[in-house]
This record gives C-alpha cells, structure tokens and sequence, in this order.
C-alpha cells in the first residue's frame, strides 16, 4: 500500500496512520467506550469475518505448505534464514507460490468486502490489503534485495 | 440519504478544537458537530441508515478519532454507538462528567501503541533441528510419503511455530510494558500469539519503537512483531478494572 511506511530499517512495519484498518480493526471494534443508551450497530457479519480469516489461516492447506517446504529441507545446506518460497525450490515453483499466496489473498479480501463492504453496490472502494508479510515471496526478495545494497 | 443519530465518536474536553475539514461516516461524509455539557463534549455526526460495518466508515470513524487525538486527550467510542437523540447524549455527558474528566486527566499527553507477534516462519531449519518430533514426522513423511502424513507433519510445525512465538512473547511483553504507563491484553485475533496495547507517554514512543525493534531483532527466528501507534486510547478510555482489563504499571 503506498502509504505504508517503515520507521526504521528492521522488519517491524509500523502501520501508517491513514488508510489501513487491518491491525487496528479489532481495537476499532473491541475496544474503545460503550455507552449503554445508545444503541450499537449489528455486527454479525464482523463475526463471520473473523472467523473466516482463521479457517484460511489453520486451514489443511496450510498444513500441506509447511509439510512441504519441511520435507525439502535439506538440512545440512540450508541456512538458518532460508524462507519458505526458497524452500520451494527454483523459479518456477516460486511464481506458482506467489501466484497461490495472491489467490488467497483474494479470496479473503473478497470475503472482507463481502462483510465489511456489505452488499453495497455503489461501494466500489478496494477492499482491504492483507499485510504483506502474508506474501512470502516478497519478503525474500526484499532481503535479497538488501544483500545487494 | 436518510440519517439518524447522532453517531457518537468520542468524548473529549469542552474546549478541545473541532477541525473544520474533518468528516465522519457516511456517504456524503457527514461534517462534525460538539455537543458540549460543562466540561466536556461530545463529537457527534449524523449516522447514515441503516450504519453497517462498512469499510469506509470503520475508516471514518479511526481517522476522525486520530485527528481529534492529536489535538489533547479523547475518550474513544467504540465502533457504531448511535444515540436516540442529541438530549440523550447531553444526558449522558451530565451523569459521567467526572469520570471522563478523570479519564481524561488519565490520557493526556499518552497515546496507545499496540503490539502484535505472529509465528515467525523463516526458520524451518532451526524448528526441524531443535524439536526432535518434528523430525520423526518429517522422516515419516518422507519414507512413506502420503497425505496423512504431510498433513500431520504440517501441523506439528504450525503448532511448533505457535508455541515457540508465545514463549518469545511473553519475554518481550515485560521489556515493552517498561516503556509504558499500563498495558491491556487486546482481543484474540487470528495468526497472532500475542495483541497487546500499551499506554505510552507521548515522548516515550519514539523509545518504544526503538524497543520494539530490538525485540524483533532479538528474536526475529521466534516471532514476526507488528506494531500500531500511535493510536487513539481505545484499550484505556475506561477506568481501572473495566473491560478493556488495563493493567497500570504504577509508572
């Protein structure tokens, strides 16, 4: 997201002040003051939401990623650092990784406009981005990209 | 469009500025308004019907309560508190005055950080070498190779990788919780092992990122960290012992 912006050259993100909702979304809802008077707007489908995000994330699927790059580990040539899309193997398999992480990705946003965009037609706003930690190929060409530096 | 209302942000101080250009929820964002009763106010606007989740006005109501934070202290609503009538409000301002003002006294010239830590996924090799039946699984995986057994394989690291992060986290909670004036655990949220907010002095949150990043570098095999801030005071706007369950260090 371009308003993203990293306050220090470690891999902590500090989410930026406008324009994202996804760390602050359940403060937003959880938290803050609740008057009892005043009536409070329905969010079921909120619930459903959450509940989504944590199907995708302990999903099988999951569980056959993490198998996988376990089982390519060779261990005596890896190194400590080594990512899960370089266990993957070469190029080829990267693009098929990222290609599934960005369909995931899609999905779950396709989920977040459904609940939290509703049925709204004329909402035609994106709908949220997952942080980018979720898109492991990135992350390993980030730190490629600052062995070069 | 049909309105309602008033949608409740915050509370803030009867003299606390109100920025001519800022708007609240709805579409055409409805303009602010204060409604104040002796000392304090309310920030209010009118409420779009029917008020839904909707991105756009989660979003609204975070930067409303962002800017309207960087001007003094705020008491934050939750997300989607609309009063019957603006009487109502003024009622109810009447009856909690002292305790917002209290509260308010509480939060002036702090800000909420929040700090998540999620499973650090980088370090497959040191979970394989150091956790011995991971290894038997991923031995078993790989001489009778099938989907059971990847399966099982997978999430024992996942499990792996969850444990090892929370052992982490709760090292790094105490190291942060110095830097702060209270901390309050957040709701669960998926992915993550620890959601934690803390109450940081305005001055201090520079060296509560530096902190921050520390950890994460310390303990970068162990846990990604993901930290928000500086943030309207969600976790602390109630008094001690409420809800949000605050824990104030005593600094």
């Amino acid at each position: 997201m371009a308003t993203t912006t990293t306050y220090s050259s470690s891999e902590v993100v500090y989410v930026p002040r406008a324009g994202t909702l996804y760390d602050t979304l359940e403060l937003i809802l959880d938290r803050g003051m609740v008057i009892d008077v005043f009536v409070r707007v329905s969010l079921v489908g909120i619930e459903i939401l959450k509940i989504d995000a944590r199907i995708v994330v302990a999903s099988v699927d999951t569980y056959l990623k993490f198998a996988e790059a376990c089982n390519r580990l060779d261990l005596e040539a890896t190194s400590r650092s080594t990512t899960i899309p370089e266990l993957f193997g070469g190029k080829a398999a990267k693009a098929v990784g990222k290609r599934k992480v960005k369909k995931t990705i899609e999905s779950v946003g396709d989920k977040l406009r459904d609940v939290v965009g509703g049925s709204d037609e004329e909402d035609e706003e994106e709908p949220e981005e997952r942080p980018r930690r979720r898109t492991a190929p990135a992350k390993s060409g980030g730190r490629r990209k600052r062995e070069t530096e | 469009m049909t309105t309602a209302g008033p949608y409740v942000y915050g509370i803030v101080a009867g003299d606390h500025p109100l920025p001519a250009e800022l708007r609240g929820v709805g579409r055409p964002a409805a303009p602010l308004e204060s409604l104040p009763v002796g000392a304090t106010a309310a920030v209010v606007s009118a409420a779009p019907v029917p008020l839904r989740a909707r991105r756009r006005d989660l979003l609204a109501h975070q930067e409303v309560l962002l800017r309207l934070a960087l001007d003094g202290p705020t008491l934050p609503m939750r997300f989607g508190m609309v009063a019957p009538d603006a009487e109502t409000v003024r009622e109810q301002l009447r009856a909690r005055q002292e305790r917002d003002l209290r509260a308010l006294e509480r939060l002036a010239g702090r800000v909420e950080m929040n700090v998540k830590a999620l499973p650090a996924t980088g370090a497959l090799a040191a979970l394989v070498a150091e956790e011995p039946r991971i290894r038997q699984l991923r031995e078993a995986a790989q001489s009778h190779p099938g989907y059971e057994a990847n399966v099982r394989l997978g999430e024992a690291v996942v499990h792996a990788l969850e444990r090892r992060a929370a052992d982490v986290a709760q090292r790094i909670v105490p190291e942060l919780a110095a830097r702060a004036v209270a901390r309050a655990t957040g709701p669960k949220v998926s992915e993550a092992v620890l959601n934690v907010s803390f109450l940081v002095d305005r001055q201090d949150v520079m060296d509560f990122r530096a902190a921050v990043d520390r950890m994460s570098g310390r303990y970068r095999d162990w846990v990604e960290l993901r930290a928000a801030g500086p943030l309207p005071c969600y976790s602390f706007a109630e008094p001690e012992g409420a809800p949000a369950a605050a824990a104030w260090t005593g600094a």
